[in-house]
């Protein structure tokens, strides 16, 4: 029990040096480890010998040990050196061929070592006697072999000297003699059968005989296998770490405190972490953002932010969504007939509705390949490439934006919205009508050869009066102090006095009409001839007749009543318009130059200016300076009929292909607003003398009313807003209303038609 | 069917109920309710003879079934309706067709004579019983209003109003049947297209195209008004034409932007015009002035005023009878408005015995008698007139008179309730 103890003490304490040792040795410590290793191992043999050994030499080698320690006896190495030789004798006793041998090997292996391992050599030699003695003699270095002193050095150094060492003593061990030459050498190797196992000791200079075990280990080690004989390298593995809970623990020690305590490092740490995080050194790490990138959405709608940046990026369109049809179990209602199915297969495939049968199946396992898969990715590209899609300019504008901000209709009463009264009697077209400036009498010509002339208020006919022609034109003279109407017929113009006003207005108008004719000295010369009418007709009123060389189509009336112009529409003459001033029964042709069909003519209301209508345009001259001061062009075809307003700033043009055109003169040559409201020509158009008011008469047989405020701001420009349209004149003969005029006082408005009749609308 | 309660109630004497509330159909009808009264009175009175009646709920007439009246009415059904019957009017019957040569312009009736102006420049005087009496020539031009000025025993006063810008006051003997032109009287500058003489018969006002209006004596006399004429007028000639002695306006009214298309006397003092421009003004007649004007939206063609309930009818060019109230300061206050015409109202009249009573003439040919009582619609359409209707008048004696272009003047025997009479 003490040994033991003892021996894992010293075990201990020996490696302890050893660890100390490695610093020093550095560069050795590969060798000393080795040798640490080999000398285990002859310890392991030599356990085994030594317990083999043990009843021989117990009381000796615990002598030559003890004695080794305490006190060095001087013949501890004679001792030891006899010791071995008796233990080598007692061998030899077994068979000394094997000793022999065994130093003649020796000697052998001793020349072949002596460069490399002769220290171990005889390092194992000296172990492997230590050992015999007792395994825990030399633990230390210093210890290993107490028979020569001289340590771990080189046995060269003593090649030269009579001795290898000293002993214990200090006193000198002499080298064996050696006298052996080379021949006695060979012989000792023929004859000595354990030459080969003959060893020469280092440390002593003797010849040692290995015995058979020692031969057998080193045969062993030389072949790489363990020194140990006996030992099981194959020894089934004790799993001591499976993944069975076994009853007992692999350690039994109980936990320690520490493990149950928080522990003071790591509070410390986490406080520095808690620390830093609060003086923000450390941020919380980043939750990585999965919603973009890593994923490519393809339904989604491209981002208008990227596309931004490519102004003309143009997305392809995208593939719309399976539906129904595309699911691979779709209700019945999707899945074709067979009438269905006879159709599709019989369309043409780019007609047919689907470009697919929908089918069903029972689980979406069934569902085979899509055989067109490539087909129509092909498709699709194709198109994305071949068909260009280019950036439309579209604008988003709510069609109800577009329609101009304009007032109601009724909040711009009054105008006419009901027909009135019809009046009847004409038997022909009414080509023209006029109202007497009082508003009380309403003359009308027609095509049945007659004058009628009109109460306002009741439809009654007071007055028809028979001019012997189709009447083309009728124009009440605007002065209220007389009472005179001018009718076109034919090539005449017939002044008429009606006599249906105050006394003084006739007298006043017969005055005029019996002026002095100072204007006969030149009548020979001018184109047209004055008459006064005779008999009949004076009885009928008809006053004064003016002869014109060619059909008269309309007469107008200057605002102050005592000339008139009448047109002759001519395509090559320059005599197209005729001015005559009725107080001196005179006639002038203003124009010297043809410049277009004239339609129609009129005297600006207030300034001396005159509108002459032609084909496709409107001039107006300035009739004292004698030049054209403008030209309106109406943008339309043919313009029929022709309003200035009262005002004088604005004018409105009637054509017959269905325009009604507004000028605003201030503005500009062009029309400052088209209206086409009309479906046919427009035969007629007025303003109202007093009320925002105009109106248009066109062949579709109606009457549109439109409201046209003109204000004094020149910046303002006029607002017009359509307000009614009047129906009830009958259509004859493709012709439906042809005239139409306002009453000058009331916002009534009177039509003439192809049907006979003319109507009030109030 | 859901029941009401009613009571009925009626201002006259003879058909008085017991005044216990009734619970009745909510679907009723007038005629259904006209039952019901009538099995009432015999249950009280066994020699009752059946009588139609009609109903007024709170002041209007029913002309539909009970339920939907009083749903637009806004009037409760929780609660007992209180309804008042009055005998129905009976429909005018049409009496005389007076044929003319002509159409007719004017009218106007007492209780004796008829007196008709005509476009054929003449006016003619008929009897009550439609025959014709005299014919009244004279004028150069249409004749376009007529008025009785007095009437004295046998002899009469008329006045007649031409598109020739004068006015002829007439002195008829109807026993002699001689006619004689008193007084031509000469001023306006246009077509008079009014005349009205005032209640005493002294003076009369005429309303012309000129604008003016003009108050004349309707006295005559046998002396000639001087009259300015121009220097160079032939004077001659003149007098020839002249058919009585010259009369010149006792006062001009001037204010009228338009033609004046109607007058009238409220009273001795105060007449009212009617015009073109718009406007209807009533004018002092003393002073000269202008007291007050009632501004409308359309041109008025007539007008018509009733002492009975003091209000003024207007008919317009817009389809619209409407009544004013003359004395309202504030000038345009409409009352009511009766809407079922389809052209222009040319003629209206107050019943002279009714105060909810008015009759109007418009140019879709119909007459339509109304109660101011039931605005929504006439009581009865009176579709005798191919033609424009121009003319309507009512007389005391229940006859209404009605002319227009289809030359026809149509009486008919309005039978007014005894009871009304004077209510």
């Amino acid at each position: 029990m003490e040994e033991s103890s003892s021996s894992s003490t010293r075990s201990a304490a020996q490696t302890h040096k050893i660890k100390e040792k490695e610093p020093q040795k550095g560069g050795k410590k590969r060798t000393k480890a080795e040798e640490e290793e080999e000398e285990e191992l002859f310890n392991f043999k030599s356990k085994s010998t030594e317990e083999e050994e043990e009843d021989e030499d117990l009381s000796d080698s615990e002598d030559s040990i003890f004695s080794g320690l305490e006190d060095s006896g001087s013949d501890e190495d004679d001792d030891d050196e006899e010791l071995s030789d008796d233990g080598d004798e007692e061998g030899l006793d077994d068979g000394e061929l094997k000793l022999e041998q065994t130093q003649q090997i020796g000697i052998e292996t001793k020349k072949e070592t002596e460069e490399t391992g002769e220290t171990e050599e005889t390092e194992g030699g000296r172990t492997e006697k230590a050992k015999q003695e007792d395994e825990y003699v030399h633990d230390s270095s210093d210890e290993e072999d107490i028979r020569n002193t001289v340590g771990n050095v080189p046995m060269e150094w003593y090649r030269d000297f009579p001795h290898i060492g000293y002993n214990l003593d200090g006193k000198k061990i002499y080298k064996p003699i050696r006298n052996k030459d080379e021949l006695d050498d060979f012989l000792d190797k023929m004859d000595n059968p354990d030459y080969w196992r003959t060893v020469p000791d280092k440390q002593t200079g003797s010849d040692v005989v290995l015995s058979d075990e020692q031969v057998q280990l080193v045969n062993r080690l030389q072949r790489g296998q363990f020194g140990d004989a006996n030992f099981n390298e194959y020894e089934p593995q004790v799993e001591f770490f499976s993944r069975d809970v076994m009853l007992h623990p692999v350690t039994n020690r109980p936990a320690d405190k520490r493990s149950f305590i928080p522990s003071l490092i790591e509070k410390e740490k986490v406080s520095k972490l808690v620390h830093a995080i609060k003086m923000g050194w450390i941020k919380p790490r980043r939750v990585e953002d999965d919603s973009r990138g890593r994923y490519y959405d393809l339904w989604a709608n491209e981002d208008s932010s990227i596309l931004a940046r490519h102004k003309m990026h143009l997305p392809a369109p995208k593939i719309p969504l399976p539906g129904h049809q595309e699911s691979y179990n779709p209700p019945p209602e999707y899945l074709f007939t067979d009438e269905e199915r006879a159709l599709w297969e019989q369309q043409d495939p780019c007609d047919r509705k689907l470009p697919f049968v929908p089918r069903k199946f029972s689980s979406l396992r069934q569902v085979p390949a899509f055989s067109r898969f490539i087909h129509e990715r092909f498709e699709r590209c194709l198109d994305l490439y071949l068909c260009p899609r280019q950036r439309k300019m579209r604008v988003n504008v709510n069609p109800e934006d577009l329609i101009p901000k304009l007032p109601k209709p009724k909040d711009l009463q009054p105008f006419p919205t009901t027909q009135s009264l019809v009046y009847r009697g004409h038997s022909g077209l009414v080509r023209s009508i006029s109202v007497s400036p009082s508003g009380q009498w309403l003359a009308s010509g027609s095509d049945d050869g007659s004058v009628r002339f009109w109460e306002v208020c009741s439809s009654r006919c007071l007055k028809t009066v028979q001019v012997g022609g189709a009447v083309k034109s009728v124009a009440w003279n605007p002065n209220p102090s007389v009472c005179l109407l001018a009718v076109a017929l034919d090539s005449v113009v017939l002044i008429l006095s009606p006599s249906l006003a105050d006394r003084q207005v006739v007298l006043s108008s017969e005055r005029l009409l019996s002026a002095p004719q100072e204007a006969d000295a030149n009548e020979g010369a001018g184109p047209v001839t004055w008459s006064e009418t005779e008999g009949e007709e004076l009885n009928h009123g008809i006053r004064l007749k003016i002869q014109h060389p060619k059909a008269v189509q309309q007469v107008s009336w200057h605002a102050k009543g005592d000339y008139v112009a009448s047109v002759m529409p001519d395509h090559s003459s320059n005599l197209q318009v005729l001015i005559h001033q009725l107080s001196r029964r005179r006639s002038q042709n203003p124009f010297r130059k043809n410049k277009g069909l004239v339609q129609c003519v009129s005297f600006h209301p207030v300034r001396p200016y005159f509108f002459v209508g032609t084909q496709r345009s409107v001039r107006i001259y300035n009739l004292v300076k004698q030049e054209m001061t403008k030209k309106l062009q109406a943008n339309s075809k043919w313009i029929s009929s022709m309003a200035v307003h009262p005002g004088g700033d604005h004018v409105i043009c009637g054509s017959y292909d269905c325009r009604l055109s507004w000028f605003d003169l201030d503005l500009s040559t062009k029309p400052y607003k088209m209206l086409r409201h009309h479906k046919k020509a427009v035969r007629g158009v007025a303003y109202h003398r007093l009320y925002p008011l105009f109106a248009s008469a066109s062949d579709d047989g109606t009457v549109i009313v439109c409201h046209g405020t003109v204000y004094n701001d020149l910046l303002q420009n006029p607002l017009i807003v359509p307000v009614k349209v009047l129906r009830g004149h009958e259509i004859t003969h493709d012709l439906g209303v042809l005239d139409v005029t306002f009453h000058p006082t009331q916002p009534w408005v009177f039509s003439s038609g192809a049907d006979a009749t003319i109507r009030l609308f109030t | 069917m859901s029941q009401l309660q009613a009571r009925f109630f009626t201002e006259d004497k003879r058909y008085i109920v017991d005044d216990v509330p009734f619970s009745i159909p909510a679907g009723s009808e007038v005629q259904d309710l006209s039952n019901v009264i009538n099995k009432l009175l015999e249950a009280n009175n066994a020699s009752h003879s059946k009588v139609e009646f009609d109903f007024l709920v709170r002041g209007q007439f029913l002309r539909t079934s009970l339920s939907i009246h009083m749903d637009t009415e806004g009037i409760s059904t929780e609660e007992v309706v209180e309804l008042e019957y009055v005998e129905r009017i009976t429909a005018p019957e049409p009496e005389e067709c007076m044929m003319h040569d002509d159409w007719i312009s004017s009218v106007d009736a007492d209780a004796e004579w008829i007196l008709t102006g005509s476009y054929d420049k003449t006016a003619r005087i008929w009897s009550v019983e439609g025959k014709a009496v005299m014919t009244v020539a004279g004028h150069t031009d249409v004749v376009k209003d007529v008025a009785w000025v007095k009437r004295d025993g046998l002899t009469s006063l008329l006045l007649t109003a031409s598109l020739d810008q004068t006015l002829l006051l007439w002195e008829w003997n109807s026993e002699r049947n001689k006619l004689k032109a008193r007084h031509c009287c000469r001023g306006h500058t246009g077509s008079v297209d009014a005349v009205a003489t005032d209640p005493t018969g002294s003076k009369f006002c005429s309303g012309s195209w000129d604008k003016m209006l003009k108050i004349w004596s309707a006295v005559p006399t046998d002396e000639a008004d001087e009259v300015e004429e121009p220097a160079d007028r032939p004077r001659k000639k003149q007098k020839t034409q002249q058919l009585g002695l010259t009369r010149t306006p006792l006062m001009t009214l001037s204010g009228h932007n338009e033609a004046v298309s109607s007058v009238l006397w409220c009273d001795s003092e105060e007449v009212c015009s009617a015009s073109w421009d718009h406007t209807i003004r009533v004018w002092d007649v003393e002073t000269g002035g202008m007291k007050t004007a009632l501004t409308g939206s359309k041109v008025f063609n007539c007008i018509s005023y009733s002492p009975l309930c003091r209000r003024l009818a207007s008919g317009s060019t817009d389809r619209h009878i409407r009544l004013w109230d003359p004395r309202t300061k504030d000038g345009s206050l409409v009352l009511l408005s009766l809407t079922s015409h389809t052209g222009w109202v040319t003629a209206v009249k107050w019943a002279p015995s009714h105060e909810h009573q008015l009759v109007s003439g418009s140019l879709d040919n119909l007459v339509k008698l109304w109660d101011t009582r039931s605005c929504k619609a006439p009581l009865y359409d009176l579709a005798a007139h191919e033609d424009k209707v121009f003319c309507v008048d009512w007389t005391e004696s229940g006859l209404m008179l009605s002319g227009g272009a289809d030359n026809k003047l149509y009486s008919y025997r309005y039978s007014a309730c005894q009871t009304d009479a004077g209510a």
